[in-house]
This record gives structure tokens, sequence and C-alpha cells, in this order.
């Protein structure tokens, strides 16, 4: 008995379970650098606590979060039913606030005369229907796809809003939004989609202007009140998930986040701001756990 | 010819890997359990009955995301039998593909696949030896069928509907009759850290291994019969209310198990005349009953950012037979169970589930008969465990 005592206390030792000022958070990619922006400036006011941030995607984040691994999980989709089915049967409550506002861009290399979009057009090229630049009036030139994993919230959520569909199988599956933009640099007839933090002062590419009927309007990205209002057709809510209500440090970093000095950071991360109705809705979840 | 079995088994696989190139996502899974159990009586485990290593596990698993409406899975395991002079045995374990239903987040499910009763199918293992229904041959934790599974809206829970042979994932072909069974099988997560759950399966008849073929002859004096009888089960019923409740690191998972059948028993006596010498036979029929109920008890402690596991486990297990039309309980077959172990994970895969863990524990089984013995299991074992997902050329 003493034996299996000792062996139990070596196990916790080990582990390094000692109490430390730590909040954890890890999911999305396209929040990644956002969040790391964030925790370093939360740092900076809370110099007793790390904030440690790693990507993965939005489903590694939310499993890690319904495992217990984690105290915040970014995601740049909601959370899934069978998510939150797990969760709760794991006594996770996961409890959503929305953090910024991403208009998901979709890209092209600079040298590309093609300036913009309809939905259904973007979707058909994804679908691997509209293969050549000259079908949609630019150069005749071979459309390269450049995307995201599965694992990836944007994935999910570019396919479920845009392709509508399956992706076309020849598109190439990169790890984040960085190698995308660097794909599309790279390549006079590459397409690719990123989060609105990616393209900001990026030379070498562009982000379509973009409309949900041929009719137009057409939205860019790049105009942000467009993405605040969601007109632009692919302004997306970003999200964190905590366990229940946040409370201690981790109510203290997304409150920073949420503050008027963390949303200058999403602004200069490229990012939009929370907009009226969020910041309602995000009021009403922290108000509950006062 | 085992070996060539497997050796070809093994090739075949590696095959697919290298040359998949299909549309999709290509998904490789390898788990392997290496035990050790000591089994005794009264816990003297200087003389055991049972002193052995094995490879209890060897899944082989690949799995195809073709789109996000279609998958397709098989697993077969490679593990350590006495079966045959190699050592070793291939075993289909799974094979099917989903299809999604146009209802959101459901699907429909054909081939050999999970056996969605009680707590066999999502029982992950934490504690490493079977759950008790799995354990007790309520019945098989995989089987060929047909099912519609699916998630509620707002994470509720889960829902299943099936229909399976009803025999099990070991018997195919001969072993098979005509009588499906039908499954469902209900979780609700109502609230946080409370699941609430039951299963329910019903098949007329499962098939009998062997058949009244009037060959070979057991018995003595005026009572000689053919030795092969045919013991079909029929009229089979079970339940199994579950619930869980999880709250912070710990955990209690349980259910309560009712199994019901009645088993025919049938075999020919040959019939003698006055010299001794068989003349004809006579078909011999009889019926008896059976009903079991079990309870299933597992907590869990996490602990030390779920590198370490606690765990108990307790159970009950009643046989009651009929005799003379009346049920009673065989106390030579209860029994109550009782244990506890723990798991050291040092690796855990990206989605929580386990890379490499070292699993201990310890079983006590005490007969209800107390003029019996109780039997205690140890068992020590590595459990390791990853998956890769297969890189394609780009285009």
């Amino acid at each position: 008995m003493r034996k299996i005592a000792s062996i139990i206390i070596t196990a916790l030792a080990l582990s390094g379970s000692v109490l430390g000022l730590e909040v954890i958070v890890k999911g999305s990619d396209t929040i990644l650098n956002l969040t790391q922006r964030l925790a370093e400036a939360f740092s900076a006011v809370q110099p007793d606590v790390t904030v440690s941030i790693t990507g993965g995607g939005s489903g590694v984040g939310i499993n890690a979060l319904i495992n217990r691994e984690i105290d915040i999980a970014n995601a740049s989709r909601s959370i899934k039913s069978k998510e939150i089915s797990s969760a709760r049967a794991n006594g996770v409550n996961p409890v959503e606030i929305v953090i910024a506002l991403d208009g998901l861009s979709v890209i092209v290399n600079s040298k590309n005369p093609v300036s913009r979009l309809t939905i259904d057009q973007i979707g058909a090229i994804y679908r691997g229907e509209i293969t050549n630049w000259s079908q949609l009036g630019g150069p005749n030139k071979k459309i390269v796809l450049y995307g995201r994993q599965p694992n990836s919230g944007t994935f999910v959520f570019f396919r479920d809003e845009v392709v509508k569909g399956e992706y076309a199988t020849s598109m190439r599956q990169m790890n984040g939004n960085a190698q995308i933009v660097e794909g599309v640099n790279a390549d006079e007839g590459g397409i690719g989609y990123v989060g609105l933090g990616y393209i900001k002062g990026i030379s070498g590419i562009k982000p379509l202007s973009v409309a949900r009927t041929t009719a137009g309007p057409y939205f860019s990205p790049a105009d942000e009140a467009s993405v605040r209002s969601g007109a632009y057709p692919l302004t997306r809510p970003l999200y964190q998930y905590t366990n229940g209500v946040p409370k201690g440090l981790v109510r203290a970093f997304i409150e920073f986040e949420l503050s008027p000095e963390g949303q200058k950071i999403v602004e200069e991360e490229g990012f939009i701001p929370v907009t009226q109705n969020y910041i309602q809705r995000n009021n009403q979840i922290l108000t509950v756990g006062k | 010819m085992l070996k060539k079995q497997i050796v070809l088994t093994v090739v075949a696989l590696i095959a697919t890997i290298i040359f998949a190139q299909e549309p999709g996502e290509t998904n490789f899974e390898h788990n392997g359990w290496f035990r050790y159990t000591n089994r005794s009586t009264e816990f003297k485990i200087t003389n055991p009955s049972v002193n052995s290593f094995s490879l209890e596990r060897g899944y082989i698993r690949l799995a195809h995301r073709w789109t996000s409406q279609l998958y397709t899975k098989m697993t077969v395991d490679l593990f350590s039998s006495d079966k045959y002079p190699d050592g070793a045995t291939v075993r289909l374990k799974e094979a099917y593909a989903d299809i999604a239903l146009p209802l959101k987040d459901f699907n429909f499910s054909a081939g050999l696949q999970k056996h969605y009763f009680g707590l066999i199918y999502s029982w992950d293992y934490t504690h490493p030896e079977k759950a008790l229904g799995d354990d007790q041959g309520v019945c098989a934790s995989a089987d060929y069928g047909l099912t519609v599974n699916g998630f509620l809206p707002g994470g509720l829970g889960e829902l299943h509907l099936g229909v399976y042979n009803g025999e099990g994932y070991k018997y195919a072909g001969k072993y098979i009759n005509l009588s499906p069974e039908l499954l469902a099988n209900l979780r609700l997560t109502p609230f946080t850290g409370i699941t609430l759950g039951a299963s329910v399966f019903t098949n007329a008849s499962d098939a009998s291994p062997y058949k009244n073929d009037k060959k070979g002859r057991s018995g003595s004096g005026n009572n000689i019969f053919y030795m092969n009888a045919d013991t079909t089960n029929k009229n089979r019923f079970a339940l199994a209310p579950m619930l869980r409740v999880a709250f912070g690191p710990v955990s209690l998972t349980g259910e309560y198990i009712i199994y019901n059948y009645q088993r025919w028993f049938s075999y020919y006596k040959i019939n003698l005349d006055t010299a001794g010498n068989p003349t004809d036979s006579t078909l011999v029929e009889k019926t008896k009953k059976y009903a079991f109920g079990g309870i299933d008890l597992v907590p869990v402690i996490t602990l030390a950012k779920r590198k370490v596991q606690l765990f108990g486990r307790f159970a009950i297990w009643n046989r009651q037979e009929e005799n003379n039309n009346v049920m009673e309980l065989n106390k030579d077959r209860s029994f109550i169970r009782y244990g506890a172990g723990f798991n050291y994970h040092l690796v855990r895969r990206e989605k929580g589930k386990p890379g490499l863990a070292y699993q201990f524990a310890w079983t006590r089984t005490q007969p209800r008969n107390n003029a019996l013995k109780p039997t205690d299991v140890f068992l020590a074992q590595v459990r390791f465990e990853w998956d890769a997902v297969l890189p394609k050329p780009q285009q």
C-alpha cells in the first residue's frame, strides 16, 4: 500500500501539477497570433500570470477543453452538437464568448487581374468545377487551390458556407493561414482563404471583393465597415470556449480581451472588434458568473 | 497456414497505405496492449493458475474519409492466441461504411460495426478489463448489421437504432440463423456532468454452433445418445439502463443489466433392442430458462493533468436458472466482484486518447456460494496506441 502511495506521489510530482498562475489556451490557428498578442499585453498588466497558447485547429482546442486539459479553447467555428454532448458527459459545460469578428478573406496573387467573385463562383472553384482563370475573365491559367486541413475551423466554415459540397481533391491542404498566404504569394494561379488578420500589410496577394449574387453588391474584407455590419458575406465571429462561466484568472484574461485595450489589439491584428450585439451577449454570459 | 494469413494481412495493409491515393483523407491507427496476467485463488500470486504475458490487443485500423458525407473503416486484431501453433491469430473486428443522412448529425452505417448496447460500445478500457456485459457474454462488442446513429440537437445526447445478426462478430456463415437482433440505444446529457441512458435488444433466437447430426456417441448402459446437441438460445432480451456522473476530476459510471433467454437443448437418444444393439433414435428436446441481473460500477479519479487515473470496480452478477419450474440462483456462477487500480499516462494523443500508458488492476471475484474461494486477477499492461494521417502527393 505504501508502495502504491509513493508511486502516485511521484507521478503527481513528475506531472508538474504544482499550482501556478497559468492560463492555458489551445485551438484555432486563425486566432493564434491575435491571442498571443493579447496574452503579451495581459502579462504586462498581470505579470504574475503566464498565458500559454498553442494552435492545432479549432477541433483540437475543443477536444482539449472536453478533456479538461486547457482553460480556453480558441475556435473559428461554433461548437458542434456532438462536442457539446461529449463535454457534458465529461462534466464540462462549454460556454461561448465572442472575442472578435473576422472577414474570412479569399485571396489571389496580386498579379491576377480578377478582383471580385460571387460566393457561387468561389464555391464552384473549390469544388473543382471551375478550373481556369479564363472562365472568370482572367488569364488562361490553371487555378491552384490552397486551403486548410480538416481539423481547422476555417476549413469547416468555408466548406459549409461557400463550397457547399466537397472540396476538390486537388486542393492543397496547408497547415495554417500563413502557409496559404505564402503559397498564393508564390503562385500566380493560386487562390486561398485566410483570416482577416493574415492579409494586413502583406504584399504579393490581394483579397477579392465578394458578393452573394452576380447582381452584387460586392464587398471587400478590407472594408472594415462592411465586415462590422455583416454586409461582407464571409463575416464570422471568432470564439473562445471555457468550462462554465469563466472565473478567476481565465475570466480576468477574457475581460482583458474584451476591454477597450484588448479590442484595440484585435483591430491592430487586422480583425474587427466585437459589435454591440456580441458585446451584449458576452455581458449576459459574464454577468451570470459574477 | 496461419502464419501465411498474418503475413498476407500485414502486406495487404502496407500496400493499402502505400497505394491509397483515393480522394479524401486516410488515417492509420495501431493499438497494442502488452499484458501480464496473474490469476490465483485467494491472492496466492506465487501459486497462480495463470501467469503469462500476452499481446491482448493488436488492432490495426484503416479509416478513410472520402467526403464529409462518406466514411469507411476497417479494423483487424492481430493478437496472441494459443489457437494456432504460430502463437497469434487474426480476427476481423470492424469493417463498415458510414453514409450521412439528410437529418443533421445522423448517419447510416452498414457492415461489421460497434454493437451499441450498454456500456460496451463506449467502454474505453480506463479499467483494463472488459465491461460486465461483455465479460459475461450478454452480447459481443461488435456485430454485422445496419444502424442509424446520430447526435441530438443542442448536445442533448445520442441515439442508435440497429438491426444485427445477433450472433456477434466472431460468427459468420453457418452459425448465423434467420432471426435478426433489433437494438435501440439512447443516451441523454441534459445537464453538465450527468449522462442517462438505456439500451435494449431483442433476438428471437441465436444460432447453435452444433447440430443434431447423429455423429459421435456418448453415454453408457441404456442411456446412449449422439454427442452433438443443438443448444439454441431463444427469446433473448436484454435491457441496460446506465448512468454516468462526472464532476471535476471524479466520475462514476454504472449500469444495471437485465438479460433473459430460454435455452432449447435437443439431442438424439439412441434406442437399443433387447440385445443392446442400436435400432433407431428419438429426438429429446428440453428447455430451460435463464435470467441474469448485474450491476457494474466504475469510479475514476483523474489527477495530475490527466496523467494519473485511480479507479475502482464493483460488480454484482446473479445467474438464475429454471429448476422444476422455479427460477433459482446459481450461487456457483453468481458473484460479487471488486477491485482497484491505476493508470499512468506517459503520452496522450492530440485528441486526448491514450498514447502510451501503464495500467495496473487487481480484481477479486467472490462466488455467491461462500464455500467457493475467491479468484484474484492482477493485470499489468503497457498500452501503446498511435495514429497518423497518411500523406498524399500534392498535385
